[in-house]
């Protein structure tokens, strides 16, 4: 009998290579089946031309109404990311490992967050326009049902990440489970609560511009009724508000977040005998002023928003009659064939973001390039900043409607996000294999292909599944701005009231979308 | 009555028998030492003790209440009598000196409380009279992870009288000081011992430690009480006899 001294070969490897090689294969084949090349872009400069004649000069909307619409949209995406923290918290608590209930309370909350995170927020907003009627409160909660699956999940990671002692100790003492929570678990994810929450207000601040082509209030409303009517002066003017907004608000939440990640710790003066409360120092006085501020912007958002319990309420009575209207889904014969045109843009957006992003990840990394980094990193935070509605809207009226426009558009954000990822996992390899190469003599090229670059690969591949999987949604609500693919479907169907359409959108999205995401994390598992 | 009573303790973890058939008593205002290495179930019998564990069989008795039954508002009630300090402290390092304190009154507060300001007046002002015993008053607003080691120990201590306990269990409270600090957080313990007559276990593994401060020593090896006696009647070479040799081949 022969004994086997070797360990059988792996297959998973092989497997994870090939399914790659056919991924890139397909991302290829579908830049060239879209028509994404240089004649194509060739021919779209002479566009650009007249396009930049007709939208020039600006035309923007007297400084009341700008404000109006500012306002509506800002107070939108406030409650949405509100509505969204306070169900991702209590859904968190169930869901993380060390505070759930019960396996069962676990699972099923986990459930919830991957659905969430699967329905489009614009599918959502259509039934909600449909069940409550025009105004803000549908955005709101179409965004901020959708916004669950990312916050929530986060947050139950934030907590499956705490430090148990304190939580233990606080037991010890005592306490009961909620006073657990509040004293052990809550000051410990506090910082990470409200980053996240500050990241997904960027992001449904993009999205809500996107949602007012289905309809939600303010600026995305405006740009989109602008463009039916032509009015391209208008509309690009309003688009270059959003701009600039998004701009702003990344760049104070970011100095937000970096202040809550990486506090600078300050040292009060020693307490004086008698003394109960802290001193107002500095330091307290602006935390309190930001405790203070938030609740303002909160509350101004609730009452700027307009919600009427009643309109909620009463609408609820008719929902079973609403949700009737959306069944039975409908497969209208056009949809197959579009939603593989939004899996075409997506890969094809991947395929051309990456062959940008990896470079420009690469030098706005402090270890590959001190002298360029920084420069690198500014420029992504700029590419980052720019909506990727306005990048579409600019693509859409220079090379025309359709698939082009909008993978385009998606490439450039794909630099942003991918070029980051990047950059930050260039950055968090380990540098003493990095040491020990320029120790023997090793040029900077020989250090970062043969030290560098193969720590960092793994995730490399990962962050660009990651892409893809945010490709094909952004693809998919791209396209009711007129950037091809099924999203134009859906903005038809709920124009035309043909529900069940949207239905069967959803089906076809939905299984798309998780067929990608188990394809990653099939990949994840063996890429490592 | 005994204020802890241990009746025939056994606890299993999968295949792991971390507790052996463990029995003994503790008197009311007794200093007992657990001696042993790490992982001669110490820990895991002070956690028995306020019903962090369970026992798999036996009995565990603290201040007249069979533990492994309680449950709900009473296991609360009786947590809240019995104070706990831990090796790493435990502390919310984000959160002021003072508000760690204050957790230690969860117990017989009703509700969560979120800030120092949720905390009654009274409270902080029982809090910080407590932080004035372990000489860290002055550093009441500091954020707890600016302090070192030895005076987050003593803030640990503090946050335990919070609680008004009767027992004070102490689980290797000193294994990550330096030797001096290890002095001043045992001296405080005694001192806080005798003041308010608290029953007092502590697990430590330094025989040196042990016999300075204990009443009496109880010693562990593998899950089973090997040395049980007052620790006047000890000696070194005696109570070192627990490691079995075990200190001289290293980690057996």
């Amino acid at each position: 009998m022969t004994v086997r001294t070797l360990a059988r070969p792996k297959t998973g490897p092989v497997a994870a290579t090939l399914t790659l090689l056919a991924l890139f294969a397909l991302a290829a084949w579908a830049v060239g089946d879209l028509r994404i090349n240089v004649a194509t872009l060739v021919d779209s400069a002479g566009n650009a031309a007249d396009f930049a004649g007709r939208m020039l000069p600006l035309d923007f909307p007297p400084a009341g109404e700008l404000l109006k619409l500012t306002g509506q949209t800002l107070s939108i995406v406030v409650c949405s990311t509100l509505l969204s923290v306070v169900i991702s918290i209590v859904l968190a608590v169930l869901a993380a490992g060390n505070t759930t209930p019960h396996r069962g309370a676990r699972f099923a909350s986990r459930a919830v967050i991957v659905a969430a995170r699967a329905v489009p927020d614009v599918v959502l907003a259509i039934v909600f326009f449909r069940v409550f009627g025009f105004g803000a409160m549908a955005g709101i909660l179409a965004m901020g049902l959708h916004s669950v699956g990312m916050v929530g999940k986060l947050y139950a990671d934030a907590i499956e990440q705490i430090d148990e002692g304190p939580r233990a100790a606080v037991r010890a003492g005592g306490a009961a489970g909620g006073q657990e929570l509040i004293a052990g678990v809550l000051p410990q994810v506090l910082p990470a609560l409200v980053a996240t929450a500050l990241h997904r207000l960027d992001i449904n601040l993009r999205v809500s511009v996107v949602l007012g082509f289905v309809g939600v209030d303010g600026l995305g409303y405006a740009i989109a009724t602008s463009l039916r009517e032509l009015d391209y002066r208008r509309g690009m003017a309003l688009a270059l508000v959003v701009l600039i907004l998004c701009v702003v608000v990344e760049f104070l939440s970011g100095a937000i977040r970096n202040a809550l990640l990486r506090p600078k710790v300050t040292m009060p003066p020693p307490r004086r005998a008698g003394q109960v409360s802290p001193q107002w120092t500095m330091a307290r006085i602006g935390k309190t002023g930001y405790a203070v501020l938030t609740l303002v912007i909160v509350l101004a958002s609730i009452w700027g928003a307009h919600l009427s319990a009643g309109q909620f309420f009463g609408a609820l009575g008719n929902l079973g009659h609403t949700l009737s209207l959306f069944w039975p889904p409908e497969f209208l014969p056009v949809l197959a064939g579009d939603l593989w045109e939004t899996v075409k843009i997506a890969l094809a957006a991947t395929l051309l973001g990456a062959v940008l992003a990896l470079p420009f990840g690469a030098l706005a990394a402090r270890n590959v390039a001190p002298n360029a980094a920084r420069f690198f990193r500014l420029l992504i935070v700029g590419v980052r900043g720019i909506p990727e509605l306005v990048l579409a809207i600019v693509f859409v009226v220079i090379s025309g409607l359709g698939p082009v426009a909008g993978a385009l558009a998606l490439a450039v954000g794909v630099v942003g996000l991918l070029g980051k990822l990047v950059a930050d996992s260039l950055e968090e390899v380990d540098p003493g294999v990095e040491q020990a190469l320029r120790a023997t003599g090793a040029g900077r090229w020989q250090v970062f292909f043969s030290a560098t670059l193969p720590q960092a690969a793994p995730a490399f591949v990962a962050h660009v599944l990651y892409q893809l999987d945010v490709n094909i949604r952004s693809a998919t609500l791209l396209g009711i701005v007129g950037a091809g693919g099924i999203g134009f479907d859906l903005l038809n169907a709920s124009r035309v009231l043909e529900f069940g359409a949207v239905t069967a959108i959803l089906a076809l999205v939905f299984v798309v979308v998780m067929a990608v995401e188990l394809l990653a994390v099939g990949l994840r598992r063996v890429v490592r | 009555m005994s204020a802890v009573r241990f009746d025939g303790v056994t606890k299993r973890f999968g295949h792991t028998i971390a507790l052996h058939d463990v029995s003994f008593g503790v008197e009311p205002g007794e200093v007992v030492v657990l001696l042993g290495l790490s992982g001669s179930g110490k820990s895991t019998l002070l956690r028995h003790v306020d019903g962090l564990h369970t026992a798999t069989s036996g009995t565990v008795a603290a201040l007249g209440t069979d533990v492994g039954q309680a449950r709900g508002a009473r296991l609360r009630d009786l947590r809240r009598r019995i104070g706990f300090v831990f090796q790493q402290f435990h502390l919310v390092g984000s959160l002021s000196v003072l508000e760690n304190v204050c957790t230690g009154g969860l117990g017989r507060l009703r509700g969560p409380r979120l800030g120092l300001p949720s905390y009654p007046k009274a409270v902080r002002l029982e809090a910080l009279g407590h932080l004035e015993r372990v000489g860290l008053a002055p550093q009441a607003f500091q954020r707890a992870d600016t302090l070192s080691g030895g005076q987050q120990q003593r803030v640990a201590v503090a946050r335990a009288l919070m609680q008004r306990p009767e027992i004070l269990l102490a689980d290797e409270p000193v294994a990550s000081l330096d030797p001096e600090s290890s002095a001043q957080v045992m001296r405080l313990i005694r001192e806080i011992a005798a003041e308010r007559d608290l029953t007092v276990l502590c697990s430590l593994h330094q025989v040196e430690l042990a016999l300075a401060w204990a009443d009496r020593i109880i010693g562990l090896r593998s899950g089973r009480v090997v040395l049980d006696q007052p620790a006047r009647t000890l000696d070194h070479t005696a109570a070192a006899t627990i490691y079995g040799g075990a200190a001289l081949v290293g980690s057996a």
